[in-house]
């Protein structure tokens, strides 16, 4: 028996949607980083499945790019949320209201 | 037959893995679920027969941007939300999008089509391998995009030094 | 085929795998079961070589370290983009070689910069 293709969407649609419902309502700003990252990998998943199903390498290029760029978000954000904390102490979100300094 | 065995394994450690990820109230309690969530997906990625993918999830995700997050969570000290109710317990609405989103695409599966196979089968993956497949079509066809990538690299590079070394008013 | 394929592979690669957590997972495991559990607070407190822990057990966050481990992530991804190149190179023609020096020289003037914000000072 073969495993179909509409369980390894439905695989990714998981991870993506447990990524949203982390964002929405952590207010840990790693943990909101971390929910893009999770986010991220779902999309992955269902690219790289899609291109073994459909016998096409365009999908593992696209995931490829997908990686090279979450390295590049992770590494802005992070610096983002280095720059912010440094003299604070929390790590949530709602406390962060003005925009100077 | 095994391979159902297999996937089912991946895609119940998955959800479950994924799951804790984002109800921790320690954050390197979370950085350390993501990590394995991170081996399960390479894992997952050898069984569409997808090593190259397997090794740069492991590399780069795992070894690379998770020690990111972990060295800003041990560096800066983040304290767990231990005594804060308010941000402990999970908003009603973040769970009911994510649900709805969930039911909406899932009952609009039924009518995918998926595209006519193409010509990278199996066979041809596992006779010239993968990862000269991959580099094949990568610097002949999507020559453009590579290139974006490494701006989009330098500036991620830059932006972080300059964010990172940038002295507050303090 | 695309739903049953097995990469067989890499059974080695499992077998280790789970023999290397059996090992790790048995020696916690042994150590749970036998060791006496008698936990009384001076116990508990964190080792200081035998004064009292005060103040924050934590250093002033230097910056340098995360700047380094950025750069890490940032010419990981540069060298995953080499690799395939460097299998298929001489197969594909010259374009995408000086395709793969345009590539390289980009980087180089982010590595020029960090140079020159002394990123690279340890101190």
């Amino acid at each position: 028996m073969a495993v179909p293709l509409s369980w390894y969407m439905l695989l990714s649609l998981a991870v993506f949607s447990i990524g949203v419902f982390g964002f929405l309502s952590r207010r840990n700003i790693i943990i909101m980083l971390m929910s893009i990252e999770l986010m991220l990998n779902g999309v992955n998943i269902n690219l790289i499945a899609l291109s073994h199903y459909i016998q096409d390498l365009r999908g593992q290029i696209l995931a490829f790019f997908v990686i090279a760029v979450a390295a590049a978000e992770a590494a802005i954000g992070l610096a983002i949320v280095i720059a912010m904390f440094r003299n604070r102490a929390t790590a949530h979100v709602d406390e962060i209201k003005e925009m100077q300094g | 037959m095994v391979s159902i065995g297999f996937f089912i394994y991946f895609a119940f450690a998955i959800v479950v893995l994924s799951l804790l990820v984002v109800t921790r109230k320690n954050p390197v309690h979370s950085v350390l679920w993501m990590l394995l969530l991170f081996f399960h997906i390479a894992g997952l990625y050898l069984f569409l027969n997808a090593e190259f993918m397997a090794a740069i999830q492991v590399i780069v995700y795992a070894g690379g941007i998770l020690v990111l997050f972990l060295f800003v969570v041990l560096l800066m000290n983040l304290r767990e939300e231990l005594s804060i109710g308010k941000y402990t317990t999970f908003g009603p609405t973040g769970f009911t999008f994510a649900l709805g989103l969930f039911v909406a695409v899932s009952m609009s599966l039924s009518s995918f089509i998926a595209a006519p196979p193409g010509k990278y089968s199996i066979d041809l993956i596992k006779q010239e391998t993968h990862i000269k497949a991959l580099g094949k079509l990568l610097y002949t066809e999507f020559i453009y995009p590579f290139e974006v990538a490494s701006l989009i690299l330098l500036v991620a590079m830059i932006g972080a030094i300059v964010l990172a070394k940038r002295r507050l008013k303090s | 085929m695309p739903g049953t394929y097995l990469p067989t592979e890499y059974l080695p690669v499992l077998i280790f795998i789970l023999v290397a957590e059996a090992f790790g997972f048995g020696a916690l495991l042994i150590g749970v079961v036998f060791r006496p559990k008698k936990p009384y607070p001076e116990k508990l407190m964190p080792y200081e070589s035998g004064i009292n822990p005060k103040g924050e057990p934590r250093t002033r966050f230097a910056i340098r370290f995360y700047i380094i481990a950025m750069l890490f992530v940032v010419f990981d991804v540069e060298a995953i983009f080499i690799y395939p190149w460097a299998i298929v190179f001489d197969k594909i023609g010259i374009f995408a070689f000086i395709e793969m020096v345009i590539f390289i020289l980009i980087l180089l003037i982010g590595y020029i910069y960090a140079w020159k914000k002394e990123a690279f000072v340890w101190d």
